[in-house]
């Protein structure tokens, strides 16, 4: 009954997809993930990364988990641990592709040569 | 100092955070909190101004977000249940989570509804209104009709009576007393059986006197009802006639409760008897107005065959069906002229047309009532579905207005159990709100309810709002709540991905659909309760117009009943009342006077059998009512007279032996011939011939509804040396002051025979009110109720066309920008509006033909398919709906299309 819509990540959205991608993360973990991976050109203050957390919770794209075996234990935190769930992945991949698109287009007008077949 | 300011700043970022909803800060505080500190202590490692510029910077963004999320939330509040996470899962047990949840649900919902208070106040109210019409005519529904008899195993109690396909007699009456012996003795199938009746005479004590409400059962009554007295003891066979049993009711208010009354004698039914026992005060039989019972020995050598009029209670074993009695009755009955004798015409009944009737004593008791109150209660249930979905059309508004966000919750894998449970709080809000305005309404309702309710439904003093009658309340609450929002939610919560993409607007087809069934709904119960009311007006028009042949107007009845020992014969008895009757003449604004053995439409008469001098031998005997009459009756009344004369002084004291015949009573004896100067006699009442002196009207004697029945009027003395029946006759007095009248004649009788009270006081027109008040009463209510349907029916067509149009506002721009005129845009909302409407009129005429049938035995002069009625009815609903579509399309049609346009 859920195919993802197409198309409707924002930055932030997508760099919450593209961290937890890589394994399931608690809060602070996925912020400094999202910082690196993004080349601290996002760094989302806890408001606004919450409230990202909270939408794509409720649209499906990631769930809560369990932490895995490995993770330290943080007595006194109630951390919460977070994953990609198949809708979710299914809609970092068209965002990737829609990207992939936009940049090839970006590439194609500024006259940087496709290497092309 | 370092901990003291981390302290202080845990403080700060702990209080940013109630930007935030609470559900939001529960699920996300930690986290959020966590990110802060470690980012804090990171710029704080970087400089203080760093610090400074991340707290401010921090602060702004979270206090933003906080409102952002509390505008629009992307973090509802079953959210957090659903997506609770796994550690707090296993610290709760899951059941009280669920509890929990419904508890946030429910107070999410009440804030919800207090913020939208013209909804809130509406929806309750309409729900409010018809729960508490239903709920008022259920209390009276439990106490009378579904609180069990208050006997011992009363399923396992029959009334038994007789009839006589192909005789004269009527449909359906009493049997007589060796009926009572043969049953007693010979049948399988009765473990008892007991006769009973009831009457009204006078109850003497050391400083009361008063006609009340009494029986003369035989003995074996209580142990046939299993009923035990709750002081003293049951009467037995030696007591015959000298014991009573009293009411509890008689007890407290004439004894003060005082329990040495048992053993005591006082003035009862026309002699002295000692009280028994003292009943328990749920007791009542047979009827809740009998305040003592003098059980009598029923002797075979007192029996005289034929003597009808006796009702029979009995208890069958365990595997008897009423069938099977009454075939097991009827066969018994065939021994009856066998053993007990009685003329040839008695025995050809018994042999060729006598059959035992059987019935459950609850249908017998109650019966009358019993249809009317269902068929009201039944009422309420249609204003009561009605109100649920006018109702469940404001929540499918409602959960409209929300459909985008519900839309992507369910779309991305919130429960949909969790959802619906979610929508349905607020309905549950409003029906518990409802279920209680409800209560309040049934408390301060049903005492005028049962001021208007005929007085002879039994145990009406006892109704009050039971914890039965809460809990039904209770249960009617929340299905109401199932009805006004499991619908809608349903709808809401289902998966419909295109209001993703949409912004919301515009009705899908499924959805409209949904909303016209309820408006279709609505207009052919509506179109139910109106025909089965306006049937009921109908009637009582007709009713009212029958010519009974006599008139209600300036009259006023009463009875008074003197001691007998002064009056011990039937001239001094005659003289007596000639007497009272010049008395009453004398009161000023009395214009007649006249006496009546029992005035019409308040008390029954006997029947005999009469032979008139001319009939042949073996010719069954005429049964005729006979009555005696004195005064200027027929005058006071406005019977007519037809033919000869009506009394003269000298027939009342003189027993010349003439009667009056009524005209069916004259056709009946001597059909197409002059009655006048005939000879007629009574068959048991020894060899005397009466003489026909005069022919009046026809009277109907038992209410409006009846053919009258023929009639023989004596004079206030018969021919016959025995003295007539010295009952206490029925006074009627002509007066324009009957309304007022009443205290005067009351010192009157005072004076004339201070030991005989007045009563059965009441102005004629008073007793034809009585006479009608089944009817009245269940006219009455219906057309509340069908009124009130008609209203909500109205209501919740305006709205869901109200709402179309809105709806429908952009298209309806775009119409009249390509050129439609106004006129053709209000066409067209009426036009769909009727159109709805239409649908509902026809389902509501098939269903109105199907049930009106409940209403037949209220029904007068009218069939219960009556076309003119059904066809006026459903004109009306349709006015009604058009009216009620046509001001949503004038305001379709004011619509400003470039406006509208913009909006697109």
């Amino acid at each position: 009954m859920t195919s993802p819509q197409r198309g409707t990540l924002n930055t932030l959205e997508y760099h919450v997809l593209l961290a937890l991608a890589d394994g399931t993360l608690y809060g602070y973990a996925l912020k400094e993930a999202i910082e690196r991976e993004s080349g601290a050109a996002v760094a989302p203050r806890a408001g606004s990364l919450y409230r990202v957390l909270a939408r794509m919770l409720t649209r499906g794209f990631i769930e809560e988990v369990e932490p895995d075996e490995s993770a330290a234990p943080h007595p006194g935190l109630d951390r919460k641990y977070y994953g990609l769930t198949p809708e979710g992945r299914e809609m970092l991949r068209l965002e990737a592709g829609r990207l992939r698109e936009a940049a090839a287009l970006a590439e194609h007008r500024l006259g940087i040569a496709d290497p092309g077949p | 100092m370092t901990g003291d300011r981390s302290t202080r700043t845990r403080t700060l970022f702990a209080l940013l955070l109630k930007a935030f909803p609470p559900d939001f800060r529960e699920a996300f505080g930690a986290g959020m909190l966590e990110q802060m500190l470690v980012d804090f202590g990171r710029a704080r490692e970087a400089g203080r101004g760093h610090a400074a510029i991340f707290v401010v910077t921090t602060a702004v963004d979270v206090v933003r977000s906080g409102i952002q999320e509390r505008l629009r939330p992307t973090w509802p509040a079953w959210k957090s249940e659903i997506q609770g996470s796994p550690s707090k899962a296993q610290r709760r047990p899951r059941m009280t989570g669920t509890l929990e949840s419904c508890r946030k649900d429910l107070v999410h919902a009440a804030r919800n509804l207090v913020r939208a208070p013209g909804f809130t106040v509406v929806s309750v109210l309409t729900l409010g209104l018809s729960l508490g019409a239903g709920t008022a005519i259920f209390s009276v529904v439990d106490t009378v009709l579904l609180d069990p008899l208050p006997f011992g195993d009363s399923g396992r109690l029959v009334y038994i009576g007789a009839t006589g396909p192909g005789s004269d007699l009527p449909d359906e009456f009493d049997v007589s007393a060796e009926f009572l012996i043969q049953y007693r003795e010979e049948s399988g199938l009765l473990e008892d059986v007991a006769a009973y009746n009831s009457f009204t005479n006078t109850l003497r004590t050391e400083d009361r006197t008063e006609r009340v409400r009494m029986s003369m059962p035989t003995v074996s009554l209580f142990e046939t009802l299993g009923v035990e007295p709750i002081l003293g003891r049951l009467p037995t066979e030696e007591d015959d006639g000298r014991a009573a049993l009293i009411s509890h009711g008689l007890w407290t208010t004439w004894f003060g409760a005082d329990s040495s009354v048992v053993g005591r004698s006082y003035y009862m039914g026309g002699e002295s008897r000692t009280i028994v026992g003292v009943m328990g005060p749920d007791f009542w039989f047979p009827r809740d107005d009998v305040l003592l019972w003098i059980p009598q020995v029923l002797r075979i050598e007192d029996v005289t065959p034929g003597r009808f009029g006796m009702p029979l209670v009995g208890r069958v074993t365990a595997e008897a069906t009423p069938g099977v009695l009454a075939a097991e009755l009827t066969r018994l009955a065939l021994r009856l002229p066998e053993r007990f004798g009685g003329s040839p015409n008695y025995e050809r009944f018994i042999r060729e047309n006598h059959r035992a009737v059987v019935r459950p004593l609850e249908k017998e008791l109650l019966g009358d009532i019993a249809g009317p109150l269902w068929v009201l209660l039944g009422a309420m249930g249609i204003v009561l579905l009605i109100a649920c979905a006018n109702v469940a059309n404001l929540f499918i508004v409602r959960a409209e207005r929300r459909q985008r966000a519900l839309a992507v919750h369910t779309a991305l894998g919130a429960g949909r159990a969790q959802l619906v449970r979610s929508l349905m709080a607020e309905p549950l809000v409003v029906a518990l709100l409802a279920g209680g305005l409800a209560v309040a309404l049934a408390r301060a309702g049903v005492p005028a309810l049962l001021g208007a309710a005929p007085a002879d439904v039994p145990r009406l003093g006892d109704v009050a709002i039971t914890p039965a009658t809460l809990f039904v309340t209770l249960g009617a609450s929340v299905l109401c709540a199932l009805l006004c929002g499991l619908f809608p939610a349903i709808r809401a919560s289902a998966p419909d991905l295109g209001r993703l993409r949409e912004a919301g607007r515009g009705a899908t087809r499924g959805r409209r659909w949904s909303r016209d069934a309820l408006v279709v709904a609505q207009t052919s119960l509506a179109l139910v309760l109106l025909i089965g009311s306006a049937l009921l007006v109908r009637s009582f028009q007709e009713l009212r117009s029958v010519d009974p042949g006599y008139d209600t107007e300036d009259l006023f009845t009463f009875q008074f009943a003197p001691d007998q020992d002064r009056l011990s014969d039937g001239p001094s008895w005659a003289a007596f009342h000639l007497d009272f009757m010049d008395r009453l003449r004398a009161l000023p604004g009395v214009e007649q006077v006249g006496i009546v053995e029992n005035v019409p439409l308040d008390e029954g008469l006997s029947s005999g059998r009469y032979l008139a001098e001319e009939t042949a031998a073996g010719r069954e005997p005429a049964l005729l009512r006979y009555t005696f009459s004195g005064g200027d009756y027929f005058d006071a009344m406005g019977i007519d007279l037809l033919r000869g004369r009506t009394f003269t002084a000298a027939d009342h004291v003189s027993q010349l032996g003439n009667v009056v015949l009524s005209a069916s009573a004259a056709e009946l004896l001597w059909p197409g011939q002059d009655p006048l100067g005939r000879r007629i006699r009574n068959r048991d009442w020894g060899p005397g011939w009466e003489t026909v002196v005069g022919v009046v009207e026809d009277v109907l004697q038992y209410g409006y509804r009846g053919t009258p029945e023929p009639m023989i009027y004596y004079p206030l003395v018969r021919h016959d040396p025995n003295p007539f029946p010295l009952s206490s006759p029925g006074y009627v007095v002509k007066s324009t002051r009957a309304e007022t009248i009443a205290p005067d004649v009351r010192a009157l009788v005072r004076q004339a025979a201070p030991e005989a009270p007045m009563y059965r006081a009441y102005t004629m027109e008073s007793l034809e009110a009585r006479s009608m008040l089944q009817l009245s009463f269940t006219m009455l209510t219906l057309g509340i109720a069908s009124v009130l349907a008609l209203v909500l029916g109205a209501v919740g067509l305006f709205g869901v066309l109200s709402y179309v149009v809105a709806d429908r506002t952009g298209e309806i721009g775009v119409r009249m920008a390509l050129g439609a005129r106004a006129s053709e845009v209000r066409r067209m909302v009426v036009v769909q509006g009727g159109g709805v409407v239409l649908v509902g009129i026809v389902i509501g005429i098939g269903v109105a033909a199907a049930t009106t049938r409940a209403l037949d035995s209220l029904l007068f002069g009218v069939g219960t398919v009556d076309v003119s009625i059904f066809a006026g009815m459903a004109t009306t609903m349709l006015l009604v709906g058009l009216l009620a579509s046509y001001l949503p399309a004038r305001r379709a049609s004011a619509v400003d299309p470039v406006r509208s346009l913009k909006a697109e």
